[in-house]
C-alpha cells in the first residue's frame, strides 16, 4: 500500500440546509482509498455513509474539504468532466437496482455506453460480454421485469462493468435480495475485484458482507469512528507490537477477527 | 450520446404512454388540419382568381372607356336595380344609347401620362359577328368575340393550351357555353375548325372565317362570356365589319386597354390623371379584388382558429411532458449518474416535444389533403356547386406551404417542450435516485 492512492478525502464535510438550521452530514472525514482495494463503508442509517459514497462518486458536491481522483482535485473539474468520469471509470450498483423494467435486459447494459456515445455493433457486443460475466448471456432479449431479483442485480452488476470502471461503487447490493442470492451477487462483486482488479466501495450496514472486504471504515454521525482490516492483510502490514505503524493519528485501527463477528 | 440515439429514445419513450401520447398529437393535428386546410384553400382560391386576373391582361391592367360612357354604364346598372345614386336625368345634349367614342386627341394625352406604357395602348375593336356554326349542327349562334387583351396573358383554359396570336392561321378560344352547342365536348373540340360568319350591314355579302379552336375558356367568376380571337381572325373580321366605312371612322374605338406602372402609382393615382383627360378607367382590383379579400377575410379567421387551436395543443404537450418527467424521475436520475449531461436530458426532452409535433402536423397535412382531394371531387361532381368550374381548384398543397406549417409546428412543439425540459435537465441525480 505504498503507493499513490486512488480516492483520497481530506476534511469531508457536507451539510445540508442554511444557518441554524443547517444540519451537518459529515463532519471531516479524511480517507484514502487505493486501487484493487475492496472497501466497506459501514454504519447506521442516518450516519453519513450514503453521503459520503455520493460524494465519492462525485454525484455531489461537498460544502468544504477536497477529493482527489488519482491525485487530481475534483472541485476543479466542470461538470463535463465529473460527468465523462462517472461514466467511464465508475460503475454503480445500487440497492433498488434502478432498471428500466419494460426495456429489454440488453438494453440496460447498454446504457452507459450508449451514454458514452458507443456505436451499435460495439456496444452490442460489449453488453453481451458484460451478460457473460454475469452468467446471463441467454437472458438479454428478456425484459427486464421478467427477472428475478438476483437476476436484476446481476443484470445491474453487468451494467456496472460494461464501461470497463476502475471503481464499483455499490450501495446496499444484497439489501433488497434473500441471503442465497446476495452471496452469489457478493461472490461476483469479489471476484470482478479480485479477476480484474476493480476497486470495490460498498455500503451498507451488513457486518457480515463488510467483513468480506479488505477495509472497513465505520461512519457514525457524520465521522469515521472505527477503521479496520481483515485479518490476514493486518498480519502482512503489521507485526503487532508496534502499534501505530504506517497509520493515520485520528482513526484507530482495530483487528477484526472474521469469526468472532 | 449521439443524436440518433437521443432521437431514438425520444420516439421509443412516446410509445411507453399510447393514449396519452395519441391524445397529445390529436390535439396538435386538429390545429395543424385547420392551418393547412385553410391555407390549401387560399392557395385554390388565389390561383383560380389569379387565372381570371391573367385573362383580363394581368395586374397594371386597364379598361378604359370615355367617362360619358361609364356613366351611362352606372346608370344602366341603377335602372336595372340597386346603386345608389338613382336614375341619372336625361340630357339631350348626350349621346345615352351607347358609348361615346374616345377620339385620337385624348388617345395621344393617355400615352404622354406618366406611369401608363404608351406601347400597351390597345384600341378594341368591337367585332360585329353574325353567327357561328360547325359541322356537327345545322344551328347558328350569335356570339361575343375580341381579340386578347394586352399585357401577361394567360387566360385560363380547359386544357391548358393557348392562342399563338402571331399565328397566321385563324385561332381562337371558344366561350364555354358554346361547346355543347356546337355538337362538341370539352376535350374533343380542340383544334376542331368552326364556322365564324360575318355578313356585311349594308349589302348583306356573307363572309365565312374557317377558324382552330385551340382550346375553351375555363368558366368563371368575371367571365364576360366572350371567346378570345387570334390577332388574325380579329384583324380580319375587322376589316371585313369596316370595309365600307370612311376612313376616319375605321380607327374609332369606345374603349381602350392599357398598361400602368403598378409598382410606381397606386390604382386611384392613374384614375385621377385618366380623369383629367375625360376618361375613366377599371383595374383588376376593381374587377376581381372584392372577391379575393372576402375570401382572405374568412381565411384568416379559420387560420386564427387554427393558431387558438395550436396554442391549446401546445399546453398539452407541457402538460404531457410535465407528467412524463415525473414518471421517468429515477430514470432521470440513472442517466445523470451514468454520465448523461443536463444538456443531453434537456435535448431528449425538448426533441420528444419536437416528435410530437411533427407527428401531429403530419397527421393533419395527410388527413387534411386526403378529405380536400375528396371534398374537391365531390364539389366538381355532376349538381354540385363547382360543377360549372372545371378549373377552380378548391385545394391547392404546395411543398411550401406543407413545410412551413411543419417547422411552424415543431417550432411551437419545441418551445412548449423547454419547460418540461428545463425541470428533467435540473434534477439532482441523487434526489432523483431516491423518488418513489
Amino acid at each position: 500500500m505504498s503507493k499513490k492512492p486512488l480516492i483520497s478525502t481530506r476534511n469531508l464535510r457536507k451539510s445540508y440546509g442554511r444557518r441554524s438550521a443547517a444540519f451537518e452530514a459529515l463532519k471531516g472525514i479524511n480517507l484514502d482509498i487505493y486501487e484493487g482495494e475492496s472497501v466497506a463503508i459501514i454504519g447506521k442509517s442516518g450516519s453519513g455513509k450514503s453521503t459520503l459514497m455520493h460524494l465519492l462518486a462525485l454525484l455531489d458536491k461537498p460544502t468544504e474539504g477536497t477529493i482527489k481522483l488519482e491525485g487530481k482535485n475534483t472541485s476543479q473539474f466542470r461538470q463535463h468532466k465529473l460527468n465523462d468520469i462517472r461514466n467511464k471509470k465508475f460503475g454503480f450498483v445500487f440497492q433498488s437496482f434502478f432498471m428500466n423494467s419494460n426495456d429489454t435486459v440488453l438494453n440496460n447494459v447498454i446504457l452507459p455506453l450508449k451514454i458514452a456515445g458507443v456505436g451499435f455493433r460495439e456496444r452490442r457486443r460489449r453488453a453481451l460480454e458484460a451478460l457473460r460475466v454475469v452468467d446471463l448471456a441467454d437472458k438479454a432479449k428478456n425484459k427486464a421485469n421478467d427477472l428475478s431479483g438476483g437476476q436484476k442485480q446481476r443484470v445491474c452488476i453487468a451494467r456496472a462493468i460494461v464501461n470497463d470502471p476502475k471503481v464499483i461503487f455499490a450501495d446496499e447490493p444484497t439489501g433488497n435480495l434473500d441471503s442465497g442470492t446476495g452471496e452469489r451477487i457478493i461472490k461476483l462483486l469479489f471476484g470482478l475485484n479480485e479477476r480484474k482488479g476493480i476497486t470495490l466501495i460498498i455500503v451498507t450496514h451488513d457486518q457480515d458482507l463488510a467483513n468480506m472486504c479488505d477495509r472497513q471504515i465505520h461512519i457514525a454521525d457524520g465521522e469515521v469512528v472505527e477503521e479496520g482490516i481483515k485479518q490476514e492483510l493486518y498480519d502482512e502490514n503489521f507485526d503487532g507490537d508496534n502499534d501505530n505503524d504506517g497509520m493515520r493519528e485520528k482513526n484507530t485501527i482495530k483487528r477484526i477477527d472474521v469469526e468472532e463477528d | 450520446m449521439k443524436v440518433i440515439d437521443i432521437i431514438k429514445d425520444a420516439n421509443a419513450n412516446l410509445l411507453r404512454n399510447k393514449l396519452r401520447t395519441f391524445l397529445t398529437i390529436l390535439a396538435i393535428f386538429i390545429g395543424s388540419f385547420a392551418i393547412v386546410s385553410t391555407s390549401a384553400i387560399q392557395a385554390g382560391v388565389n390561383s383560380f382568381i389569379d387565372d381570371q386576373v391573367n385573362s383580363y391582361g394581368g395586374e397594371g391592367y386597364l379598361a378604359i372607356v370615355n367617362k360619358d360612357s361609364m356613366d351611362a354604364l352606372e346608370g344602366l346598372t341603377n335602372a336595372m336595380g340597386g346603386g345608389n345614386s338613382g336614375p341619372i336625368e336625361y340630357d339631350p345634349d348626350k349621346k345615352q344609347d351607347g358609348m361615346t367614342p374616345i377620339n385620337e386627341e385624348q388617345i395621344e394625352k393617355l400615352k404622354k401620362i406618366d406611369g401608363i406604357d404608351g406601347d400597351s395602348i390597345v384600341k378594341q375593336k368591337s367585332l360585329d359577328i353574325t353567327y357561328v356554326t360547325s359541322k356537327e349542327t345545322d344551328k347558328k349562334y350569335l356570339m361575343g368575340a375580341e381579340a386578347l387583351p394586352p399585357g401577361n396573358i394567360k387566360v385560363a383554359t380547359i386544357n391548358g393550351h393557348s392562342l399563338d396570336l402571331k399565328a397566321d392561321e385563324y385561332q381562337l378560344l371558344l366561350e364555354h357555353t358554346y361547346v355543347k352547342a356546337l355538337g362538341y365536348d370539352d376535350q374533343n373540340i380542340v383544334d376542331k375548325k368552326i364556322k365564324i360568319v360575318v355578313k356585311d350591314q349594308f349589302t348583306n355579302e356573307e363572309k365565312t372565317f374557317e377558324a382552330r379552336v385551340v382550346d375553351v375558356i375555363a368558366p368563371g367568376v368575371v367571365s364576360m362570356s366572350m371567346s378570345y380571337f387570334n390577332n388574325k381572325l380579329a384583324d380580319d373580321i375587322y376589316e371585313e365589319n369596316t370595309k365600307y366605312y370612311p376612313p376616319e371612322y375605321k380607327d374609332m374605338t369606345a374603349a381602350v386597354a392599357a398598361n400602368y406602372d403598378y409598382n410606381k402609382y397606386s390604382a386611384e393615382e392613374i384614375k385621377d390623371k385618366l380623369e383629367d383627360i375625360g376618361l375613366s378607367a377599371m383595374t383588376i382590383d376593381d374587377i376581381v379584388g372584392s372577391i379575393k379579400s372576402f375570401f382572405d377575410v374568412i381565411l384568416t379567421v379559420f387560420k386564427i382558429f387554427g393558431f387558438i387551436a395550436l396554442i391549446a395543443a401546445a399546453i398539452g404537450i407541457i402538460n404531457t411532458l410535465f407528467m412524463a418527467v415525473q414518471e421517468r424521475t429515477r430514470e432521470i436520475g440513472l442517466d445523470k449518474a451514468l454520465g448523461m449531461s443536463s444538456g443531453k436530458v434537456f435535448a431528449s426532452f425538448t426533441i420528444e416535444a419536437i416528435s410530437l409535433g411533427f407527428w401531429g402536423s403530419v397527421f393533419g397535412i395527410v388527413v387534411s389533403i386526403i378529405i380536400g382531394n375528396i371534398v374537391n371531387v365531390a364539389f366538381h361532381a355532376e349538381g354540385a356547386f363547382l360543377e360549372s368550374f372545371p378549373t377552380f381548384n378548391l385545394v391547392i398543397y404546395t411543398i411550401q406551404d406543407v413545410i412551413t406549417v411543419t417547422l411552424l409546428i415543431m417550432f411551437i412543439a419545441f418551445l412548449a417542450g423547454t419547460l418540461p425540459a428545463r425541470r428533467a435537465a435540473h434534477k439532482n441525480p441523487i434526489d432523483s435516485l431516491r423518488y418513489e
